[in-house]
């Protein structure tokens, strides 16, 4: 799963693999604006099936908390 | 691309901006709403046919503005959604005065009045009509905001000019619902109101609008006979067994399908048949079958052999002059489907369900790849004249030489100089004609009335008819004229006249107005495309000298007084 999520992040942001790193986030990959993120969110509930809440999409705005909150929806 | 995932569509459209190079289509979109997802669906739907497309929002909530900045775009396309006119104006509006209504009603008017003319120039635009649905489908009456929806569309419907489409959402909504199409939790957080399986199918709806700018338009249906045309197999149940009778259950798609059939063909479309079978058993269902709908006179062309279908698609591409990407073929066979989308992946296939009470819906659903904005009286009359086309390449066998087979068909032109009666025909012919077409320059409405308002232009075109029938305005030259030089900048003909030495004829005709205005050089350019290898050498052929060429641009030159008058006698002049 992770994998995958570094996967979608690099296709969505038009970025090499290798950028996607733990501490990723709008700080260090360039194209992470916020129309961008739409576009984050919108990958991951159509690959993983899940729906996040607005909320969570406010939040989800570094690599590992993206993990986590998919994870936990997958459980 | 409804079927495929939103992750795939990103990278395939990554990789094809890399591949896909030529002339850039710019596509700019104008909204009040953040609807900026629909930009690598659209980008993807146009690459994937071979455009190098690209496409760009403009600034959020400021069509106004932005459509006074628009140029050099080659469509552009307008969410203004009604909703957001104002910040919450669906729930407010309610709660307006009637003056307030009034006066938002008759500036939001005013504004798109202002929008329409200011994008006159922009070759096509796409308009959605202003929609209550998403927010009005639970309340049992019409309400305010729907009332403001319906006095805006009015106003879009009477004032389009032929560059405008509107584009009915409500008909999207309700092919996926209001619930697959909208996302209330970003539009709330951001403005963003449709879902990304909106825009796909969105995307799907108009892609063909935008394909007709550019020479991509279907031409043809053709249907295999068999479960397409009818209920069964001819060949096994018989001229009594097969169905398709309004009166049973089971002819009465296929009853239907032959309809929808027959109002394609009365739009234009060429309507064939491709199927195994044996031909005097079909022409006897076509002649006397009296649940047939479509007759010998709906059918441009039939192949009806036990050849396989892949050779008699390519042959029916080749008698109608047409390419193969221009076919939709229907079947319902998935051994003849794999075959031909093996072989001519670039053919467009239609499965005829399982369930045959879906089957309609679907031929519905295929109109959309036929679209064209503006029906001509050529249009309407297609049909009869791919017909005479084959009946006459039919006839060629019995002539000792060409030139006596061309003298037997009484050709007769009429000739229309700068004529402003035939704008919308002149731009058709400059954006359909792939083949015969020395530079494959594509023109709008607009820009043809822009090329006839200027004295140094001369726009010639033909009107084709013989003892066959009437082709129509199927030719057609625009020439520039400078002090020393007058330039070729287009030249083309129809696929329907090919053969037929007019081209010949109306290069004659030019130069004439050339020597009339006493202009000593003629000056001509050949542009290369996949399409038009057919022209290559014609500047050669009719002694023009090669100059050069740089980019797949070929130019000529030519001393008017050099030039050689073809003398084709047996093609007269009204």
């Amino acid at each position: 799963m992770e994998n995958r999520i570094k996967e979608i992040m690099s296709i969505v942001f038009e970025t090499d693999l290798s950028m996607i790193d733990d501490s990723a986030s709008p700080e260090t990959i360039e194209n992470w604006d916020s129309l961008k993120h739409m576009n984050l969110i919108a990958v991951l509930e159509e690959e993983f099936k899940i729906t996040f809440s607005d909320d969570e999409i406010l939040d989800m705005l570094n690599y590992g908390f993206i993990c986590k909150i998919v994870k936990e929806k997958l459980i | 691309m409804i079927h495929l995932k939103y992750s795939d569509i990103l990278k395939k459209n990554f990789e094809l901006r890399k591949s896909v190079n030529g002339n850039e289509f710019k596509v700019a979109i104008l909204s009040n709403i953040t609807c900026h997802q629909i930009n690598e669906i659209m980008e993807y739907a146009l690459r994937s046919n071979g455009i190098n497309a690209s496409v760009t929002q403009c600034n959020y909530d400021n069509i106004m503005q932005e459509s006074e900045n628009i140029s050099c775009v080659n469509a552009v396309i307008i969410f203004w959604e009604a909703a957001n006119i104002l910040d919450g104006l669906y729930y407010k509006i309610n709660v307006f005065d009637k003056n307030e209504i009034e006066e938002l009603t008759a500036k939001t008017i005013k504004e798109i009045k202002f929008v329409i003319d200011q994008l006159k120039h922009t070759p096509i635009v796409i308009f959605n009509t202003f929609s209550s649905r998403i927010f009005n489908y639970q309340f049992p009456k019409e309400n305010n905001f729907d009332l403001l929806c319906n006095a805006l569309n009015e106003t879009l419907r009477n004032n389009i000019s032929s560059n405008i489409h509107l584009i009915n959402l409500e008909n999207i909504l309700a092919d996926i619902s209001i619930k697959v199409a909208t996302d209330m939790r970003c539009f709330y957080s951001s403005k963003a109101l449709y879902t990304i399986e909106f825009y796909k199918h969105y995307v799907e709806h108009i892609t063909p609008i935008l394909l007709s700018t550019v020479g991509k338009t279907k031409k043809a249906l053709i249907f295999d006979c068999d479960n397409t045309l009818w209920n069964g197999i001819l060949g096994e149940d018989g001229f009594e067994g097969i169905k398709m009778s309004a009166h049973e259950k089971d002819g009465l798609p296929y009853h239907e399908v032959q309809h929808l059939a027959l109002e394609l063909s009365k739009k234009g479309v060429i309507i064939g048949l491709c199927s195994k079978n044996n031909p005097e058993d079909v022409d006897q269902v076509l002649m006397h079958h009296h649940d047939m709908i479509l007759s010998n006179k709906d059918l441009s062309i039939k192949k009806v052999n036990w050849v396989d279908k892949v050779t008699n698609l390519i042959e029916i591409a080749m008698e109608l002059n047409i390419s193969t990407d221009s076919i939709v073929y229907v079947d319902d066979s998935n051994f003849e489907i794999d075959y031909i989308k093996t072989m001519m992946p670039e053919t467009t296939i239609i499965k005829v369900p399982e369930n045959k009470y879906e089957y309609p819906s679907l031929i519905r659903k295929a109109f959309r790849y036929f679209y064209f904005s503006h029906e001509t009286k050529e249009d309407s009359a297609r049909t009869q004249m791919y017909r005479e086309g084959v009946l006459r390449s039919n006839a060629k066998g019995n002539f000792s030489s060409i030139d006596e087979y061309l003298e037997s068909l009484n050709i007769n032109l009429d000739i229309y100089v700068n004529d402003l009666n035939i704008v919308q025909r002149m731009a058709q012919l400059t954006q359909k004609t792939n083949q015969f077409n020395l530079t494959t320059k594509r023109y709008t409405d607009t820009d043809i009335t822009r090329l006839l308002s200027d004295d140094n232009n001369l726009l010639i075109a033909i009107d084709v008819k013989d003892k066959f029938g009437d082709s129509g305005i199927t030719a057609l030259s625009i020439i520039k004229f400078n002090s020393d030089t007058a330039e070729i900048d287009t030249f083309l003909m129809s696929c329907r006249i090919l053969g037929r030495k007019i081209e010949f004829k109306l290069f004659d005709i030019i130069v004439e107005h050339i020597r009339s205005k006493e202009i000593p050089y003629i000056k001509a350019t050949y542009l290369r495309t996949i399409k038009n290898r057919q022209v290559e050498n014609f500047y050669n052929n009719i002694g023009f000298s090669f100059t050069g060429e740089a980019n797949n641009l070929k130019h000529y030159i030519l001393e008017t007084d050099q030039y050689v008058t073809k003398k084709i006698d047996y093609i007269r002049i009204n």
